[in-house]
Formats: structure tokens, sequence, C-alpha cells
């Protein structure tokens, strides 16, 4: 409980400084707006503007990841309400609200709703109670029935995809698919069983098993620039190219 | 008068300074043959080749492996041969797969190495033997510096070029960026990119060595 | 990419390798040759731990400044059979992957380093050829660009050498492209001529490799004898501690 209520302060910390930066960048702007309106150029005015969005994205960064309990749970409820001049709120707010009073809640605690919010309400109250008892009922009882018809068409259509995609699903991909052939590209799984190699003596030279015949074939392989000088020599003797240098041999210090 | 550097510096160089790629990064999976073309037209809106997409390749790979002395398991390198185009043969070492539960995906140390046709007679000569070999046949996509490859793994029999045999009736998949040290953040980047081809397909780290 | 030959220098009596290599690119230089960077031939050998019934085998890994970003290399299993490969450089890497079956030879870790010049369609580079920080010889390396086979252009490489170097070249072809020898397709040994065959950037790295061996080889001599193979550490050594030998061994090859 109480970690949570350190939270929650730490959330309402982080939302004031936001605010107040907010604040002091709205200032700023208005501030430039009222002295330096003659000499004010656009990018500048731009760069004002783009500040103020950085502040309101952090903000609403803030609040949207709502770490703390969330906030829209918590309740604010007017206290005290008078028509007497509060000199600290006064003060708090820079000299904006002298009074707490009735007039001013509903619009600082959002206690009412948006102007042309409550007047479109007030519209359909009025319709409302122009309806008649009866063809409210008749009007009540065709829009269930349009209502549950489409809701009929969205459960069907779901229904049917859902069966269809779990189909597909299962249908893409096989996990034993995979291990087989991760297997396979990693040790050679099932892919050793044909080549007779067990019985390959160790010393043997490239026979036509060690190198397969497909890897040799008489393709002309590699660049003419970077190729060894058997090149040639390649694709009528796939296996008997073996460059020797005599010379070389014979003074080789290693040999032997 | 500058000195040359020696090849040898230059390596160490580029080691040091990590411009030199030798890490992969991996995820896995498959698709079934029926579900590929599905697949392929996912590949397409997503990755960046649009316009020349998909790019095929058709590559013989021979595993070849040296049993060393007072060593455990024996080295092994990969030797791919391009069959449909004239390249040069592409040698290849990888690591021991390194599974961490806190990374996103497979890493394993990797060294790519271009070299000339004479590198399998090269290799047997030092004393390497043929491990396994197959042919992998399929496409291949880029998405920023990701790579992505469906291919069909393809078992050679002996004495029958023509027919050979398709290994399983999937396309394995694979997603893959190979970078040098010190860029582990481009596992979370292919998290994302593997997450976009769900359902399709279930990319994951697996390490082969401890499979059923 | 031309043909390029390899010629070792004679080192006459008394005189430091530096000082011929000043000499020979100073008369580079007046010729109207331009100087045109450096150049590094390097050859580390790999020998294969010894097995039961394996002959032992040695890889020579090489590289070659002017192919900076490869790195060649040759087997030679011991039963006279060569393998040759050309790879990026990261084969170097794998090489170290292999320490437990093949070791490398630190000792007779060599290379060529110098000075690199361009005269019109030539490419001539000055290498003193160093072992373990040992002086060991010159090699000159020339390269004829515009042409890609030795028997056009032998007679236009072997004037120039002459030219400058105010030596006789011999009038055959130098003995790496007479003597190569092939296994036909019946399994025999047959003498292959490759003055006629389009020269590749591994045909240099053989030469290099056949000179260096040349020079290992005398060192191993010299020790067996007690000798040693001469003093300061750090740079090229006074020539006449060296076997007169060297320089001629490779002219009478040539």
């Amino acid at each position: 409980m109480q970690r949570e209520d350190k939270h929650f302060e730490m959330t309402l910390d982080a939302v004031l400084t936001r605010l107040n930066d907010l604040k002091l960048a709205v200032h700023a702007m208005i501030q430039k707006l009222e002295m330096e309106y003659e000499t004010i150029n656009w990018p500048t005015f731009l760069d004002n503007f783009a500040l103020i969005s950085s502040h309101l994205t952090g903000l609403t960064k803030i609040l949207a990841k709502e770490q703390c309990p969330p906030l829209r749970n918590r309740t604010v409820l007017p206290l005290l309400v008078s028509m007497d001049r509060d000199e600290t709120l006064v003060n708090i707010t820079e000299g904006r609200v002298p009074v707490f009073s009735h007039d001013i809640v509903p619009d600082y605690l959002r206690t009412r709703p948006d102007p042309i919010t409550e007047q479109k309400m007030q519209q359909n109250e009025q319709k409302a109670a122009n309806l008649t008892n009866d063809a409210a009922m008749k009007q009540v009882t065709q829009y269930n029935k349009v209502v549950s018809h489409v809701l009929d068409m969205v459960t069907k259509a779901r229904e049917e995809w859902e069966i269809e995609s779990s189909a597909r699903i299962q249908q893409t991909s096989s996990i034993s698919d995979t291990h087989l052939l991760v297997a396979a590209l990693g040790m050679g799984k099932g892919l050793k069983m044909t080549m007779p190699m067990g019985g390959m003596p160790p010393m043997a030279g490239p026979g036509q098993m060690m190198v397969p015949p497909s890897i040799r074939a008489p393709s002309p392989m590699g660049g003419p620039g970077l190729s060894p000088g058997n090149v040639q020599q390649l694709g009528k003797a796939p296996s008997a190219v073996k460059t020797n240098i005599k010379s070389a041999n014979q003074v080789h210090p290693f040999s032997r | 008068m500058s000195t040359v550097a020696s090849a040898r510096e230059s390596l160490s160089h580029a080691l040091q300074n990590r411009f030199l790629p030798n890490l992969e990064f991996l995820l896995q999976g498959s698709i079934l043959d029926s579900a590929v073309e599905h697949l392929m037209h996912r590949l397409k809106g997503l990755c960046d080749n649009v316009d020349t997409s998909p790019e095929t390749f058709h590559d013989l790979e021979v595993c070849m492996s040296l049993r060393q002395p007072n060593q455990n398991a024996p080295l092994t390198l990969r030797v791919r041969r391009a069959l449909d185009r004239d390249a040069p043969f592409q040698m290849r070492y990888l690591g021991q797969p390194e599974v961490d539960q806190r990374k996103p995906t497979l890493v394993r140390s990797c060294m790519d190495c271009a070299c000339t046709n004479g590198i399998l007679e090269f290799l047997t000569e030092m004393g390497f033997r043929l491990d396994f070999e197959y042919i992998a046949k399929g496409f291949m996509f880029r998405k920023g510096r990701m790579k992505i490859t469906v291919s069909k793994l393809i078992k050679i029999i002996p004495g029958k070029q023509q027919d050979n045999d398709p290994i399983s009736q999937s396309y394995i998949v694979e997603l893959s960026v190979v970078a040098p040290n010190g860029q582990e953040s481009v596992g979370e980047e292919m998290r994302v990119f593997a997450d976009q081809l769900k359902p399709l397909v279930q990319l994951e780290k697996i390490d082969y060595k401890r499979l059923p | 990419m031309g043909v390029t030959v390899l010629q070792p220098y004679p080192l006459p009596d008394g005189k430091s390798g530096a000082h011929i290599i000043d000499l020979l690119g100073k008369r580079l230089l007046s010729l109207g040759a331009t100087h045109a960077g450096q150049f590094l031939v390097d050859c580390e050998t790999f020998i294969s731990t010894p097995q039961h019934g394996a002959p032992t085998r040695a890889v020579h890994v090489l590289h070659n400044s002017e192919y900076p970003a490869s790195t060649f290399s040759m087997i030679d299993n011991g039963t006279g059979k060569q393998v040759s490969l050309v790879a990026d450089n990261i084969f170097d890497l794998l090489m170290l992957k292999m320490t437990a079956t093949f070791t490398s030879k630190k000792q007779t870790k060599i290379e060529s380093r110098g000075a690199r010049f361009e005269y019109g369609d030539f490419v001539i580079k000055l290498g003193s050829v160093t072992m373990m920080e040992h002086f060991k010889g010159i090699l000159i390396e020339i390269e004829y660009r515009p042409c890609v086979m030795l028997s056009y252009c032998w007679e236009m490489i072997r004037e120039m050498l002459q030219g400058f170097l105010g030596i006789n070249v011999a009038k055959e072809y130098p003995s790496y492209f007479t003597t190569q020898t092939i296994i036909n397709a019946m399994g025999q040994q047959q003498v292959h001529p490759k003055q006629n065959d389009i020269y590749e950037p591994m045909d240099t790295v053989k030469q290099y490799l056949e000179h260096f061996t040349n020079y290992r080889k005398h060192v191993q001599m010299h020790t067996a004898m007690g000798g040693t193979g001469g003093g300061g550490v750090g740079g090229p050594v006074v020539m006449g501690m060296q076997p007169s030998s060297v320089g001629g061994a490779g002219m009478g090859r040539a």
C-alpha cells in the first residue's frame, strides 16, 4: 500500500514537472509573440511550436503509461466551495483564480461536460421528451432487431474466420519439420545415410566419393584473375588436377 | 614513406576495431510446401528488394570436418558452391551456438571466406573428410541488413543427379544477420521482423544439438 | 594484371644489401621510373603434427600487398602433390582454428619488402628478403602489365632486366615456367610448359614461395654445419656474412 502511494506521488511529481515545462514553453511563446512580433520569423516560431508539442507528447506518454495505479480510478472531490477570496489560491495560481466558487468548479474539475457536448445532450433529451411512448417502443424494437441482425452476421463471419485461420495455422508450418530441417542443416541428420563413407580409408586421396562429382562439374568457376593455375584442365580431368612444382619440391625443406 | 602493413596486422586491426563481421545472429523455422506461396507474398511485401525479388539461389553445400588431436569436437567447415551461376566458392566456419535465454536470437561465431575452386581438394589434402552434403534451393530476401532465406533442402543420392529427394515436405526459413562484435541490438530488430511473419512461420532460436 | 618474373640479384662480396637496393633504386629513378609506394610479400608455413602413417603436410600461407584482400596458400601433402588456393583474408583466421593439427613454424617466417617503381608498362619491385629479421638476399620482381602470356613478352622483360640490373639474364624462360609438371588424365606426370598459359596472381606467389624455400633451405644447411645466419637485429646486415652461393644458386636457374 505504501509503495503504491509512493509510486503515485512519483507519477504526480513527474506530471507536475512536465506541466510546468509546458507552461513555461507556452509562456515563452506568448511573450515572444507579444514582444517580438515584428522580428520573429517562421523557423523560430515553428521551433517554439515543436517545443510545446514535444512537452505535450512527454506528458501524454506519462499519462498513457500509467505505471502508477491508474489515475482515472482516483476521484477528486471539491470539499469546500466558498464565495470568499482565498489568498493561497491566488498565490498558487499566479493570480488567475481568486475564488474557488460554484461558478468555477464545473470548469476546473470537469464536473460538467464540454459546452458543445452539453448542447447536444440537451437536444437529444428534448427529442426524447417529445416522443410518445408507443412510438418509442416501436423504434426500440426495430433498433434491437437491426442490431441483433448485425450481431448475427458478425458472429457468423467470425466463426468462419476462426475455423479457417486455425486450420491454416496448422497447415503452414510444422514443428517436427522444423526440427528435422534444422538438424539436417546443423549435423547432416538424414543426409549422411546414403553416402558410403564409412568404409573409406582415412588416407584415400580425393576420389570421386570424397569430393562429390556435382561440385566438380566442368563449369568455369572463379574469375580468370584469381583462380589457381589448373582451371583449364579442370573440365577434362576432374580428379586428376595436380599441379606439381618439381623444383620447389626438390628443395623443399620439410619433406620427410 | 609509409611501410605496408602486413595482412595479419590489418586483420587483427579489423578484429580489434570491430568492423570484421564475425557473429551470426540466427532464427529458424519452416513452412509447409502448401503455404510457401503465402509466405512469399508476405515477404515480398515486407522486404527491401521488392523490384528484383525474389532472388533465387541453387547451391550445393559440402560439409567437411577435421578431427584434431586433443579436441573433442571435429573442426567443421562448410563449402558452398552456386550451381546456377558463376561465383567463387564460399567457405564458412560456424562456431558453437550460444543459446542465451536473455538474447532474442541464437548467436554463434561465423567466418565467411570466398575461395577459388581448389578449396575442396585443398581441404582434403589437409586431412578434412566429407561429413555430409546437400543441395539448397530457394529464395533470398533482404530487409536492411537482415537476410531471409526460404529454401528446400535436397538430399543427394549418389549416381542419381536428376531426381534428388527433398528431405521434407517443408521449406526451411532462416532469418540471419552477420555483424561485428558488439552489435547485439540487431537481435531485437530480428525479433520484431520474425513477429511479422507469425502465424505463418514460427521463427525461433533452435539449438540443433539439443533436438530430440 | 600482367606477367611477372622474379629474379634474385647476386650480391657482390663486401657490399651490404641496403647499399645495393639503394643503388638499384637510384638507377631506376635516373632511367625515368617513378617511385610508387611500398610492397610486401610474406610467407608463413604451417606443419602438420605427425600422425601415424601420414606424411607430414605443409601449408604455406602467403600474402601479396598487390592483392591486399587475398590470402594465397599452397598445401604440400608430403608425397609431391601440391594444391593451391586463393581465398579472402579471413582464411588466416581459419588457419588459427587448426592449431591442433597445423602449427606455424614461426622461425621460418619470411618476407620480401621494399620499394615499388613504375616505369611505363613495367612495375619493378626491389625486395630485400628477411627471415626473422635477418637479411637473406635481394629479390627483384618485374611485371609487364599489358600482356598475360610470358612467351609474348619475355624478351622485353629480359631486355629491361639486363638494362637496369647490368647483369646477364639467360635467354631461356625462367625455370618456374618450364619445369611445371601436371598430372594428366591418365595419372602420369607430364612437363607442362607454362609460358603459353594465361598468367595468374597465383603464379607470382608460387615464384616467391620457390625462392623463399631456397633461402630457408640455406639456413637449414648452415645451422646443420654449426654456422650462423648473421648478426644485427632490426635491419639488413652486411652482406659479407652471407654465403655467396645464395645469389649464385638463384642466378644459375635464371
